[in-house]
């Protein structure tokens, strides 16, 4: 039998990435100048998609990324074809890793922040040109953000995990 | 009748080429916004300002923390330059004077020929990848596309897309701009390059595309050109590092420590008016081209 959806969860979600949107780019890319700025979004999606599954996870994985190309991005479509794809791989993967633990999520993070950085860099090569070089950009971008990404999937993933047993935060009535 | 799994390629690939298209016509000159980019940043540009200002409070708190154990040794390296200042405000007066006379000479325009509009930076593209600003002016306030945005140092960038309320700015630094422009020093048409974002280093630029023969040194200011009519002539961009040969050893080119600080862009100005520059038009024509331009020079002597 198929599952009742419910939109409520993705009205909560998309406020929630209004807020993160907020933070990340008015306070913490204020509060840390030239520092690498931590992709919270992509953590949320990510952590969420996994959870929730491929399919929900390209929704949520449109959602966000879409919001993303108004707020900062250079085009529309741009940021959404990112974090779709990295939250249909997390969905993907969730098949065979067990959820109630923290280190399947941290791997998925941290492999979906290489997914997603690999297609903004194709993207910006195919239509604005990189002035780096792609293993320049693995060693200097890719690499230093998916550690640290992975690193704030533990404090974050839990609070996803608890937050995702409750009916508000559920696409699916049980 | 196609069997599932190659119905879910072919949604796949259309979602993916659907998504492409849209980056395309979206990216390129897109001065407006959409309706939904109007929606989203007029609403919520308040909360941003807010956000950005208490990122700003918070910063500044850790800062004085940090630095507290250096504040007495640093009063009184104040107090002794406070001292030295006070004679060098009487030698920055005269050299006032020779500046002004020197700009009449030059032919400089007054900055204050400018209509400014201030702004304050309520955010910032986080995702590393891009360097644009969001600030809290838009088309209400008369802010249109490509306008120039200064701070009192220099040239920052222009604006890239304007909603009611607010801006996004495409600064100097991020790879997608390029500024015609100048050594100020010579201001020679020979020494006209362009300035461009250099991702190896986000807080340098680069000067490109400069005859090998073009009379450039470290310590040189680099200046607006005027071309192209985006930014107005004799904005200050900064100070050559180093100059060297292109990769292909035709033209030089020169590492460029930009005169605004990127690193604390909080209020900036922009440039809403700036009367047009006839000489623009006699630089244009010396655009070099293969080095025409110093041998006419060397003719002339």
């Amino acid at each position: 039998m198929r599952d009742k959806l419910s939109l409520k969860p993705y009205i909560v979600f998309t406020f929630l990435a209004i807020i993160t949107l907020i933070i990340e780019g008015s306070f913490f890319s204020v509060l840390f100048i030239r520092s690498m700025v931590p992709d919270l979004l992509l953590i949320i999606v990510v952590c969420l998609a996994f959870l929730w599954g491929e399919k929900k996870g390209i929704v949520l994985g449109l959602i966000c990324g879409f919001l993303q190309d108004l707020f900062f991005g250079p085009a529309i479509g741009f940021f959404t074809l990112a974090k779709m794809t990295a939250a249909y791989f997390s969905g993907l993967s969730s098949r065979e890793i067990y959820k109630d633990q923290i280190v399947g999520p941290m791997m998925t993070v941290f492999l979906a922040t290489f997914v997603h950085e690999f297609i903004v860099f194709f993207l910006v090569e195919l239509f604005w040109e990189n002035d780096f070089s792609f293993f320049f950009a693995l060693d200097q971008i890719f690499l230093p953000r998916a550690i640290y990404h992975l690193v704030l999937t533990v404090m974050i993933y839990p609070l996803l995990y608890r937050a995702e047993q409750k009916k508000f935060f559920n696409p699916s009535f049980r | 009748m196609l069997n599932p799994s190659v119905w879910k390629v072919i949604t796949i690939l259309g979602i993916i080429l659907l998504l492409l298209s849209l980056i395309h016509f979206t990216g390129e000159d897109l001065g407006h916004l959409t309706l939904a980019d109007n929606v989203i940043l007029a609403g919520f540009s308040p909360l941003q300002g807010f956000a950005s200002r208490a990122g700003t409070s918070t910063a500044q708190f850790f800062r004085g923390l940090f630095d507290f154990g250096t504040l007495q040794e640093e009063n009184e390296e104040l107090r002794k330059e406070l001292a030295i200042r006070e004679n060098l405000r009487y030698q920055v007066l005269e050299l006032q004077k020779e500046n002004f006379r020197l700009r009449e000479m030059l032919d400089f325009k007054e900055r204050s020929e400018y209509e400014l509009l201030p702004a304050e930076v309520i955010a910032r593209d986080p995702s590393n990848w891009f360097e644009t600003i969001t600030i809290n002016r838009g088309a209400s306030h008369g802010v249109m596309k490509n306008m120039a945005v200064i701070t009192s140092q220099g040239l920052i960038g222009n604006i890239l897309k304007v909603s009611r309320n607010s801006s996004q700015v495409l600064l100097l630094t991020d790879s997608r701009r390029a500024v015609s422009a100048l050594v100020a020093r010579s201001r020679e048409p020979g020494t006209i390059g362009v300035v461009e974002g250099f991702s190896g280093d986000s807080l340098s630029l680069r000067m490109i595309n400069l005859p090998p023969e073009a009379n450039i040194q470290p310590g040189d200011s680099v200046i607006s050109s005027g071309l192209g009519g985006i930014f107005p002539k004799g904005l200050v961009i900064g100070t050559v590092q180093e100059t060297g040969m292109d990769q292909y050893g035709l033209l030089q080119q020169a590492l460029v420590l930009p005169a605004a600080n990127f690193n604390r862009l909080e209020e900036v100005l922009i440039v809403m008016e700036f009367p047009f520059e006839e000489d623009e038009q006699e630089i244009e024509e010396f655009i070099p081209e293969s080095g025409v331009n110093s041998q006419e020079q060397e003719e002339d002597e």
